[in-house]
């Protein structure tokens, strides 16, 4: 535990400094729509890395920070010009995001095209998008902090026109104030994607303030929903990436992903539950619909394509077994049993003679030269037999997955379609039963004139 | 008339790396042209090959190359043009190390090195068996010439094996120390020059380490006493350098390649520059 906070300490505080300032971005970059601009920003300021690399600097040189920096402000006046509404309009009018997106695209290729004449260039990249947040240092957090407090001073100063912007009004001089934006998000964005990576900045900023959007109304209230919710992720990802031993970047960025989807089926359960109260037979009708379309798919899939992958059948015979041993003979059923428990053995000794080989290799277990060249012997041998196991269990189970073919996905196939056209033709058939006329759309002013006229 | 004769003569060679180059040039001499269709300062396994360098692969009578799962672009590359005649496969000449990765992988994980440790040119007896493959791919394509190569062999590998003792005794004093490697690039140059690689900074090679592992691997590395941590030019400095001050240990970069750091000149120089920064590195921690 102590090891956990040690290492993840400095981690997390550099994540609820992030969180801070890109929950208060995050709810502007959606006002305005802008969605794609932070990935647009991160990547020209990669474009300014990488000529920095060029003209001879260090990857973490200050001067490869101010080369991204002076990029970064060139494509804020780009971004800031693009908006304006006296910009062409009419039939040549195109949305800012085409713009945004062709700056990322010409940014990434001239980055790539530099990188191939730069050391490690693929390197450089790779680190650009992953980050190095497992490394940051003290300084590191203290001087983004200082930095992130002094942009949220500013536009705690310049609030009025930049929210008025964000909310789709007009202001005198919005290009300059648009300008101010951009430039201020640039600075954080290539502040952060140093620290964090492209990935994990992007989630910081449209996540939280997608989380706060969807839960609360006002903005003082979606930045503390968005607050929360980065500050609680970033926990959450960095215990998981140390619980289950994962890359921490992605962690928190699968985190944001799981947290985003959880909100979702929430607000959906809401909504669905709120329908039911004003409209119950015809959501029910709808969710049946819904369900035996998807139980036509997945039978559809396993008749057609026995040998692909049925993540959902494996599931349901990891909880319930005698599904597919119904489809074994009683010898498959033993080679089943007998492999299983064989790999249950195998795999627990090879962790037990993997941890002997480490302390060999770490010198704080004693092994003669000849001992130790029998045990990676043994392993590798070993490895093979397990290995070997598995293989034998996957080639039973697409023995069944052919026998469940036309058992198990034909009949759910026809009954899942059963229960979707069922779903679908019933109102009408009721409504034929009473007599009634299917439902017709509301007569337009001129049918309704057109009637009165005959 | 008699220049066109002579470049005709040439025997054209398209080497994956700038170690085989190398070694190429060192035996077939003046006889061959040789180039890499890698630069040594990228990652060798995310290649993107330039029109050129397919031109250069189509052309040639030889393709020399490192083998495994070493060159994963050099599939593709070869149904663009017509591969040459006479593909060398190196790994066939030498043995591996690290090939206890199970081949019936039935869960189908993705996985670098799963042929076995495709770094073997850092051992430099494996270059033996790498020049002899190489001299009997050149004496095929130019029968004439096989008693040129291999002379051209055995002056090199007579440069080689006086080095290697050099180079042996310069590390016998460090002889069973154990570094940490950032990525698993060095057990043929440990296994030779008697050091262990008592683990790596990278858990799988190429995915970034977890912090669990991270703090796994410091606290080994105090446990232990390990102070020398092997790096790349292009390891990822922040992660490298919390490992190595969380344990108190010295960050030695080495050149995984031939040119892959300006010292690194050539195949021997390689092994001068790396000995000569271990060495001496090691020599502080006394």
């Amino acid at each position: 535990m102590t090891l956990a906070i040690e290492l993840l300490a400095l981690p997390f505080v550099a994540c609820a400094v992030l969180a801070g300032i890109h929950a208060y971005f995050g709810l502007h970059v959606l006002g305005r729509g802008v969605i794609f601009v932070d990935l647009a920003l991160a990547q020209v300021a990669a474009l300014g890395m990488t000529a920095a690399l060029l003209a001879g600097h260090g990857p973490q040189s200050d001067a490869a920070y101010y080369y991204a920096l002076a990029f970064t402000a060139l494509a804020a006046g780009v971004f800031a010009l693009a908006r304006r509404p006296e910009s062409p309009a009419g039939a040549h009018a195109v949305p800012q995001e085409a713009l945004i997106g062709i700056v990322y695209a010409a940014a990434a290729a001239l980055t790539v095209l530099a990188l191939d004449r730069v050391p490690q260039g693929g390197e450089q990249i790779k680190q650009l998008l992953v980050g190095g947040l497992l490394g940051v240092t003290a300084d590191e957090v203290a001087r983004v902090a200082a930095l992130y407090a002094g942009v949220g001073v500013l536009h705690w100063l310049c609030r009025r026109p930049l929210l008025t912007l964000a909310a789709g009004g007009s202001v005198p001089h919005a290009a300059a104030w648009d300008f101010l934006f951009y430039l201020t998000l640039g600075l954080v964005v290539t502040s952060s994607v140093r620290i964090a990576g492209v990935l994990l900045v992007f989630s910081y900023l449209i996540v939280p303030a997608v989380v706060g959007t969807w839960l609360a109304d006002s903005l003082p209230r979606r930045l503390v929903v968005a607050l929360v919710i980065g500050v609680s992720v970033s926990a959450l990802g960095l215990g998981a990436a140390f619980a289950w031993d994962l890359p921490t970047g992605a962690a928190i960025v699968a985190t944001f992903a799981a947290a985003l989807a959880a909100t979702a089926l929430f607000r959906g359960a809401v909504a669905l539950a709120r329908r039911l109260r004003r409209d119950g037979a015809r959501i029910l009708r709808a969710t049946a619909g819904v369900a035996g379309a998807l139980v036509f798919l997945l039978g559809a899939g396993l008749a057609v394509f026995p040998g692909a992958d049925h993540f959902w059948l494996d599931v349901i015979e990891r909880a319930a077994p005698a599904v597919r041993d119904v489809f074994l003979t009683a010898a498959e059923r033993q080679v089943v049993a007998e492999s299983a428990a064989a790999i249950e053995r195998g795999t627990a000794e090879l962790g037990r003679l993997r941890a002997l080989q480490a302390d060999a290799q770490w010198g704080t277990r004693d092994l003669g030269p000849e001992q130790r060249e029998r045990l990676r012997q043994f392993l590798a041998g070993r490895d093979e037999l397990v290995a070997g196991d598995r293989l034998v269990l996957r080639t039973l189970r697409q023995r069944v997955r052919e026998r469940q073919r036309f058992v198990v996905g034909v009949p759910l196939a026809l009954g899942g379609a059963a229960v979707t056209v069922a779903a679908m033709v019933a109102p009408r058939w009721r409504r034929r039963r009473r007599g009634e006329s299917p439902r017709m759309p509301p007569a337009t002013p001129a049918e309704v004139s057109r009637t009165s006229r005959c | 008339m008699l220049l066109p004769l002579v470049a005709a003569a040439t025997i054209t060679v398209a080497a994956t790396t700038t170690d085989l180059r190398d070694l190429v040039a060192a035996v077939g001499g003046e006889r061959v042209r040789v180039e890499s269709l890698t630069d040594p300062r990228q990652d060798p396994h995310a290649r993107e090959i330039h029109p050129r360098q397919l031109a250069l692969l189509g052309k040639s009578d030889v393709l020399v190359r490192v083998g495994l799962d070493h060159e994963p672009w050099l599939a593709r590359a070869a149904k663009a043009v017509t591969p040459p005649a006479h593909d060398v496969d190196c790994s066939r000449a030498v043995t591996l190390l690290g090939t206890e990765t199970p081949r019936l992988r039935a869960d189908r994980g993705a996985h670098v090195h799963a042929f076995g440790n495709p770094h073997y040119w850092l051992d430099p007896e494996n270059a033996h068996g790498i020049t002899a493959a190489i001299a009997d791919a050149l004496g095929r394509v130019d029968p004439d010439d096989r008693a040129l190569f291999d002379e051209n062999r055995r002056r090199f590998l007579a440069r080689l094996d006086a080095g290697l003792a050099r180079w042996r005794s310069r590390l016998a004093p460090y002889e069973g120390t154990r570094v940490v490697a950032v990525h698993d690039t060095w057990p043929y140059f440990a296994r030779r020059f008697g050091l262990v690689v008592a683990g790596t900074v990278e858990e799988r090679p190429g995915v970034p380490p977890s912090p669990a592992y991270v703090g796994q691997l410091i606290e080994r590395m105090r446990a232990s006493g390990v102070r020398v941590v092997l790096a790349e030019p292009g390891a990822p400095g922040a992660l490298v350098r919390r490992v190595a001050d969380g344990a108190g240990a010295r960050v030695v970069t080495l050149a995984p390649s031939v040119g892959a750091d300006p010292q690194a000149t050539d195949y021997l120089a390689l092994f001068e520059t790396n000995v000569a920064r271990l060495a001496d590195a090691l020599a502080g921690l006394r």
